[in-house]
């Protein structure tokens, strides 16, 4: 299971990495965004597998039993956050089309702006 | 006073330094129609932030001698390790109240310069966000909280530099916002494979495993991974290409702004986590310290020779940001290693050296905004700030002359004012620490720093006049309240010179809390956290040591 998800993870960042590398900004932009899924992924990796476990809700079963929520909560927040970055960068590439016309980074250079 | 009576006995007030900037974000939102109600409610809020920032250094710097002096809250009374913790140490509560002073300067100068429609006519609020996210890196007791902080300084700093912005800094924006992205991605990708591998994000916590020589070898490759997180908020070499890019296009004003705050946060931060929390692990400062050094000294010496080969003032200012950053770091990377077995002599080398970076730091906060809201000024007087193409703004404002030359020469470190004495303690416990060349690298920087200051000086203020409006004095920008700024911050400025041995004397309190940071780990988790057995390294079974300590805490 972690050997798979640290699999996943790998492909998530190259494809990152790969989409950052381009000269169109949305491509960037996409490829920031899979950034932060990655990372997300990397932190679900690295917390304890949650087979054979419980949901961490007190009262109920055994505390051993219990998953660690820590690493979700981390995960929950990290994803609100991405939220609210994505929706800035997506406004800024619009607003940017709107004013240049092109999202290519050599044509906006060529334009001065 | 009396704040810091009720401080004492009431730590949880320390979130007021969250709560305060919040209120003043939302309320001035809402009043974004009424300008002047909006001026009045940020300068209140900003004075109560001053204030209640005094008060919070006053508790702790006095109380350090008698009971450790760490004001720490709890929140929702969960114990230490699992809920989240705000603590105000000496160290944070001197970066408190410096930016409590450098935003209060900048806000009076914004509020006097700045058009009413700058960032949208939402200037006010982005400010006071801004003012919150850094208040929070500061008092911050654990990391998954510190990326909240930086997130939210972040976009406060995004909205403020793209929202109705020109063409050419929207460019400059996307390499800034994107750069700062992935930074922000690492440092939530290293938190999470650090609680992997340490089962916390607690800094005291960590703090503890680390003095306890606890932290495993695979951890190693994670903390050097922070440091290329915060070594991109800081532009250290080799990560700082971003930074001169970017802070020239801005108006100044806003320049001021993050040159005071933005960098010196992530140098801060450094300080936090490579001296205190994993300075005292040896693998650590076995792989960090010699990549710190080397990068310390390349950071300063390439950073100043940019600054003398640029030719316009915010260029020249924004490039000398990196070269600064160079001192603060070669502080960081001497004081890195204090352990347990070490002899007093050189346990004191160590905190003098950290001394000299929190020192430097502050100072650097208040000297670098000030430079930068000059300029401000000099480009509305000579509506340029090519140094080919402006001169003579000597006498056409004397004031601003003299209060550049002051500034400029505190950040040379001319030996009454301040600059002097921070590179000074740095330089000695370099020494100390026998790396002989990094005290030649720092006393080359320093004299090409004095260079590229001077040539602003001649060029700028003593030369023939020269530029669009200087030589027409029918044209005269109102300059009033933008000056009135700076001067309030030169006062600052000249008071930590002359006043150098109270400062370094909260500086080395601060250092110490840094280097020896046993008095921040019991305030933290509790008394009896140092005296338990050693427990073995325990790598990958912490969702049961979790659920042990869970247990034995839990609160219902």
């Amino acid at each position: 299971m972690t050997i798979l998800i640290a699999l996943m993870v790998s492909v998530v960042f190259a494809s990152a990495t790969f989409l950052m590398l381009g000269r169109e900004l949305k491509g960037v932009c996409m490829g920031v965004f899979l950034l932060g899924h990655g990372a997300n992924l990397a932190i679900l990796a690295s917390s304890t597998s949650p087979i054979g476990r419980v949901a961490p809700v007190l009262g109920g079963a055994d505390l051993s039993q219990l998953v660690d929520p820590l690493p979700q909560a981390l995960i929950l927040t990290a994803i609100v956050i991405g939220f609210a970055v994505q929706a800035f960068l997506l406004t800024l590439l619009v607003l940017t089309w709107r004013r240049s016309q092109t999202l290519e980074v050599d044509e906006l250079a060529q334009q001065g702006g | 006073m009396v704040i810091a009576e009720l401080m004492y006995m009431n730590p949880h007030l320390i979130t007021l330094f969250i709560v305060v900037p919040m209120a003043a974000g939302i309320g001035t939102m809402f009043l974004h129609r009424l300008k002047p109600a909006q001026r009045v409610t940020g300068m209140l809020f900003l004075l109560v932030n001053l204030g209640l920032s005094i008060a919070a250094l006053m508790t702790v710097y006095r109380g350090a001698a008698e009971h450790g002096g760490i004001l720490v809250s709890q929140m929702g009374n969960w114990p230490a390790p699992f809920g989240i913790t705000v603590v105000v140490d000496v160290l944070a509560a001197i970066m408190l109240v410096m930016t409590a002073i450098v935003c209060l300067g900048v806000f009076i100068f914004c509020v006097s310069q700045l058009n009413d429609q700058f960032a949208g006519g939402y200037f006010h609020p982005l400010f006071h966000f801004l003012v919150l996210g850094v208040q929070w890196s500061f008092i911050t007791g654990d990391l998954f909280n510190l990326f909240v902080s930086f997130e939210i300084m972040l976009m406060a700093s995004y909205a403020m530099f793209c929202v109705g912005t020109t063409r050419p800094q929207m460019r400059q924006a996307y390499k800034y916002i994107l750069l700062n992205l992935i930074g922000s991605t690492i440092f939530v990708t290293c938190a999470g494979l650090l609680y992997g591998q340490l089962g916390t994000l607690n800094m005291a916590d960590i703090t503890r495993i680390a003095v306890s020589g606890q932290i495993p070898q695979s951890a190693v490759p994670v903390i050097a991974m922070l440091l290329l997180v915060f070594g991109i908020k800081t532009a250290i070499f080799p990560l700082w290409y971003w930074l001169p890019d970017t802070y020239h296009t801005m108006p100044a004003a806003l320049g001021g702004l993050f040159a005071g705050l933005l960098t010196k946060v992530g140098a801060y931060v450094m300080i936090r986590v490579f001296v205190m929390m994993f300075g005292h692990d040896q693998h650590v400062v076995d792989v960090l310290q010699p990549i710190i050094l080397v990068s310390a000294a390349v950071t300063m010496f390439l950073g100043v020779l940019g600054a003398v080969s640029m030719h316009s003032v915010r260029r020249i200012l924004a490039i000398h940001i990196i070269s600064q950053v160079g001192y603060m770091i070669m502080g960081i990377g001497l004081g890195m290693g204090a352990m347990a077995g070490m002899s007093d002599a050189d346990m004191s080398i160590k905190v003098m050296a950290v001394t000299g970076a929190i020192f430097f730091i502050i100072h650097n906060m208040v000297v670098k905004c000030c430079l930068f809201l000059c300029s401000g000024l000099m480009l509305q007087h000579a509506g340029s700030d090519d140094l080919d193409e402006i001169g003579g703004l000597l006498r056409r404002t004397p004031w601003l002359a003299a209060l550049f030359l002051i500034a400029a020469l505190s950040l040379a470190g001319l030996p009454p004012l301040s600059g002097f004495f921070g590179k000074w303690v740095l330089i000695k416990a370099s020494f100390d620490s026998h790396y002989y060349w990094l005290v030649g690298f720092a006393i080359a920087t320093s004299l090409l720093t004095l260079l590229s200051m001077l040539k602003i000086w001649s060029y700028g203020f003593w030369s023939s006049p020269q530029g669009e409006h200087v030589a027409s004095p029918s044209v005269r920008p109102r300059t009033t309240g933008g000056i009135v700024a700076i001067a309030m911050l030169v006062v600052v400025a000249v008071s930590m010179g002359l006043g150098a041995q109270g400062y370094m004397n909260v500086s080395k309190v601060a250092a110490e809390t840094a280097v020896r940071p046993r008095g921040y780990i019991t305030a933290v988790l509790g008394e009896h956290v140092l005296d338990e057995p050693a427990k073995p390294p325990q790598a990958k079974q912490h969702p049961a040591t979790f659920d042990a300590r869970l247990a034995e805490s839990n609160p219902y």
